[in-house]
């Protein structure tokens, strides 16, 4: 009888806090795969505004931004959580791909260091997680050694995972091939950029921050 | 397990008060080395020169936040590598294991 009180107790106290806590959800993925133009597009549909700058030069976001308070609808279901848009995580930073894309020397190797310690703060804050969203390019071989280890230590650490195949808007996209990698993720395609199949995206979230 | 000042590539080992209170020659960046990655990094420290060994004090010191006079820092190789100035590879296993970049 003791041990059926203690157990409800417990289960209401555990309820009232997880009602009180504000779910963080994150964008995780390499860099360009379209974390801060989806972190636009879900702004924009729910905020009416934008999240941060995006551009075709890799690692325009070198810090972690955070959106506090957005709220989705779905029929009668409503979800509110804190989106946390973080850096690109890559294996290697060289400061001559900058340089390729128009950058001067010195804004080039500036920007390599900022996107160091981008990847460094995108790792730490990946234990503050209630649930992740991984953004994927869907136009490129999804069997990186960034997405694999991004992917095997979210499984690791059993935080709820949506993988998100973006840009399937170019022709040369292949979302079946990232079903194919990740099976035991769901995996949904969506142009960010053009707002394709939302819908769809927004009906996962909710299963995934349930 | 050896640590190496960036400035003067003198060799310490762990229990050495310089690690602590910074090098003879000023330095306070120090790579933490492993035995089996001994002969690599000795190769790249004395391949840098001043100009670039510098730099990369200072890139280091801005990536994990800390200011010049602040104590020393040890960079362990492992996570990060600092190739040249800007030129960065970084060992994503390490970093998700947890284990601290200094």
């Amino acid at each position: 009888m003791l041990d059926a009180i203690n157990k409800f107790i417990q289960k209401v106290l555990k309820d009232l806090f997880r009602k009180k806590k504000h779910v963080k959800l994150g964008l995780y993925g390499p860099p360009n795969g379209g974390k801060t133009t989806l972190a636009n597009r879900i702004c924009q549909d729910w905020l009416g505004e934008d999240m941060g700058i995006v551009s075709s030069i890799p690692h325009e976001t070198r810090e972690i931004k955070i959106k506090e308070q957005i709220s989705i609808k779905s029929g009668k279901k409503e979800l509110s959580f804190n989106l946390v848009d973080t850096p690109g995580i890559a294996t290697k930073i060289d400061y001559e791909d900058f340089v390729k894309h128009g950058l001067s020397v010195k804004k080039a190797k500036e920007r390599a260091k900022e996107a160091t310690k981008g990847v460094i703060d995108a790792i730490k804050w990946l234990d503050d997680m209630d649930a992740v969203i991984v953004v994927l390019d869907s136009t490129y071989d999804p069997y990186s050694q960034v997405n694999i280890t991004i992917i095997g230590n979210l499984q690791a650490r059993n935080i709820p995972v949506l993988i998100v195949a973006n840009k399937v808007d170019l022709k040369k996209s292949d979302m079946k091939k990232i079903e194919a990698a990740f099976p035991q993720y769901e995996v949904v395609g969506i142009s960010a950029k053009y707002g394709k199949n939302m819908d769809n995206f927004y009906d996962l979230l909710f299963k995934l921050v349930k | 397990m050896p640590h190496q000042c960036v400035r003067c590539n003198t060799f310490y080992d762990e229990l050495s008060p310089e690690l602590l209170k910074g090098c003879s020659c000023g330095g306070k960046l120090f790579f933490y080395i492993r035995k089996e990655s001994l002969n690599k990094a000795k190769q790249m420290v004395t391949n840098l020169t001043e100009k670039e060994k510098g730099q990369i004090e200072q890139d280091v010191l801005d990536i994990v936040g800390q200011s010049p006079s602040d104590e020393p820092v040890v960079l362990d190789l492992e996570s990060i590598k600092v190739v040249k100035p800007g030129k960065y590879e970084i060992d994503l296993v390490h970093l998700f294991k947890g284990d601290t970049v200094i």
